[in-house]
């Protein structure tokens, strides 16, 4: 069973890394750590925190984009080239395959991360930058952001064309950024049904803010462990929920 | 049958006509069919007479409306009994970024049968054997149409299958990439494997198979012995003779004694008698005969 699924994981893994979009992506996010560099240079005040600001926001592009972009492809290739035909041929499940699947990218997704903290790490100690363990946990809310938006990208990727599948799960990520409004402006509304309708929405979609710690960082905050592990429980909910139904969805799917 | 490797019982397949439509549509109508052990079976059919389906069905690729599919006697759809099954689909697309070894390694991985060593032995051995050893290296988008048939080929063998099951193997290859094809598959069933094939090309399938299975429109309308097909029309009679300008003519006759009349009478004529030859009926003539004429039993 294990065994299996690291087989997947592991073939997914080359598969990615072999491919010219890993590396766009990473490109991408090194220009934009090199831009917050300059832009750092305009307020010597500022240059810390506006190379932390853009080196994150390009590290959290990425992740985000690699795990849309390529997490909507994933299975979806499979299918269109008909390989799917012949892996599940073998010994295993349609759940192993799954989970193989979401390994193997979750794992490029953290070596991308890695490669791209290196890098902003390089450039922000440079700049007299002081090394607290928040930018590290920064960067765990990010990974943990990224997995929940891939698990979706494989549920629809499922079902529905690559497109349609980015265009479902770019909504996810926007809205799961505004659910903090949103539950701001219900309260403030006084209203009981937009009050009903923020509450479902809170219900149904992850809220992404709650692993926003991109500041901390840059303003010396200290996060607590608490916060942390609810975090990580809360991420470990959703990879459950969503992935438990990509498989029920696979399973139910015939490859014609 | 008995000795059946794989038995079919009542095998159904309905879709929907649309996703969101009631309506179904109905394309394996409910039939059974058994494949010999160590014997080369052929599956036949026109264009849409649901072979590809019926093979999705058998693997779990698509799941069946209703019926029985028992590979060695086993109504589940087990591990051990995927580990014993080889499969080559369709025009099959495989990962181009791997190269020879990587992918045939990877395939043997998954069968979780073969230790490290006995593994990596096995692919070059296997790689050789499919007249790849000089490609082991190559990434698969670097390989020809042929080339990426006999390793499709070569996945489904990497774990040393009792049963293969080949979809179409030699649509799309030139004359030689069908003939190296056709020898791989007579060498695998020489070394005890079990083949079941699907195709259209029924010159290879005439030269490789033991038994028939023929389908047509969502029905098995033939299972049996290749060898009996061919019997079941009688032989003909082709009278090869020239007149006195030495122009060549031809005349069928159905029965031995026909035959010797028409000879008789040819030479009273004055015609020389040239050649008389038996035609014996092909396998593309049975097959119309089957597919496309009156059910046949």
């Amino acid at each position: 069973m294990i065994k299996a699924v690291g087989v997947i994981a592991s073939n997914t893994f080359r598969e990615i890394v072999r491919d010219r979009i890993l590396y766009g992506l990473l490109v991408f996010a090194v220009l934009l750590i090199a831009v917050s560099l300059a832009l750092g240079q305009l307020s010597f005040k500022e240059q810390t925190r506006i190379a932390i600001n853009f080196g994150f926001s390009g590290i959290h592009l990425s992740l985000v984009m690699l795990a849309i972009f390529v997490g909507s492809t994933l299975v979806y290739r499979e299918i269109e080239k008909q390989t799917i035909l012949t892996l599940l041929a073998r010994p295993i499940s349609r759940t192993q395959f799954i989970v193989g699947k979401f390994i193997g990218l979750s794992l490029v997704i953290f070596t991308a991360m890695v490669l791209l903290a290196l890098v902003l790490l390089f450039v922000v100690l440079a700049i007299g930058f002081e090394m607290s363990p928040s930018f590290f946990i920064a960067l765990l809310g990010m990974y943990f952001e990224a997995l929940i938006l891939l698990s979706f990208s494989l549920l629809f990727g499922t079902f529905a064309r690559p497109t349609m599948s980015v265009v479902f799960v770019i909504g996810i990520f926007l809205i799961g950024h505004w659910l903090d409004s949103l539950n701001f402006f219900a309260e403030r509304s006084k209203s009981d049904e937009f009050m009903l309708f923020s509450k479902f929405i809170n219900t149904i979609m992850p809220n992404f803010e709650i692993f926003n710690w991109r500041a901390a960082p840059v303003f010396g905050d200290v996060l607590s462990l608490s916060e942390v592990a609810f975090a990580l429980t809360y991420t470990m909910g959703w990879l459950m929920l969503v992935l438990s139904m990509t498989s029920l969805s696979f399973r139910r799917r015939d490859f014609v | 049958m008995t000795n059946s490797i794989l038995e079919v019982q009542g095998l159904r397949k309905s879709f929907r006509k649309h996703p969101f439509s009631m309506q179904k549509l109905e394309v394996l109508k409910g039939f059974d069919f058994s494949v010999e052990k160590g014997k080369v079976t052929g599956f036949l059919g026109a264009n849409g007479a649901g072979k590809t389906t019926t093979i999705k069905c058998l693997l779990r690729l698509a799941h069946p409306s209703a019926g029985q599919i028992q590979f060695f006697g086993e109504n589940e759809w087990s591990s051990a009994v995927r580990r014993r099954i080889g499969f080559l689909p369709e025009r099959p697309y495989f990962y181009e970024y791997l190269t020879g070894r990587e992918f045939l390694r990877f395939y043997g991985q998954l069968s979780e049968k073969l230790k490290d060593k006995v593994l990596v032995e096995r692919v070059d051995r296997l790689l050789d054997r499919v007249g790849l050893g000089h490609a082991k290296d190559r990434s698969l988008r670097n390989f020809s149409k042929g080339m990426l048939q006999r390793i499709g080929i070569a996945q489904a063998l990497i774990h040393e299958p009792d049963f293969i099951i080949l979809d179409e193997p030699m649509t799309g290859l030139d004359p030689d990439g069908r003939m190296e094809v056709t020898e791989l598959i007579q060498e695998t069933a020489s070394m005890g494997t079990t083949v079941f094939f699907s195709s259209h090309l029924l010159h290879d399938a005439e030269k490789l198979c033991d038994n028939l299975v023929i389908m047509k429109l969502g029905e098995v309308v033939y299972q049996g012995s290749t060898v009996e097909l061919l019997n079941k029309v009688d032989y003909s009679h082709e009278l090869v003779f020239e007149n006195n300008q030495s122009e060549i003519h031809t005349k069928v006759a159905s029965s031995i004694e026909e035959v010797q009349g028409e000879i008789d009478q040819l030479r009273t004529q004055g015609f020389n008698i040239i050649e008389v030859k038996n035609k014996r009926l092909s396998l593309e003539e049975a097959f119309v005969n089957i597919a496309f004429g009156d059910k046949n039993d």
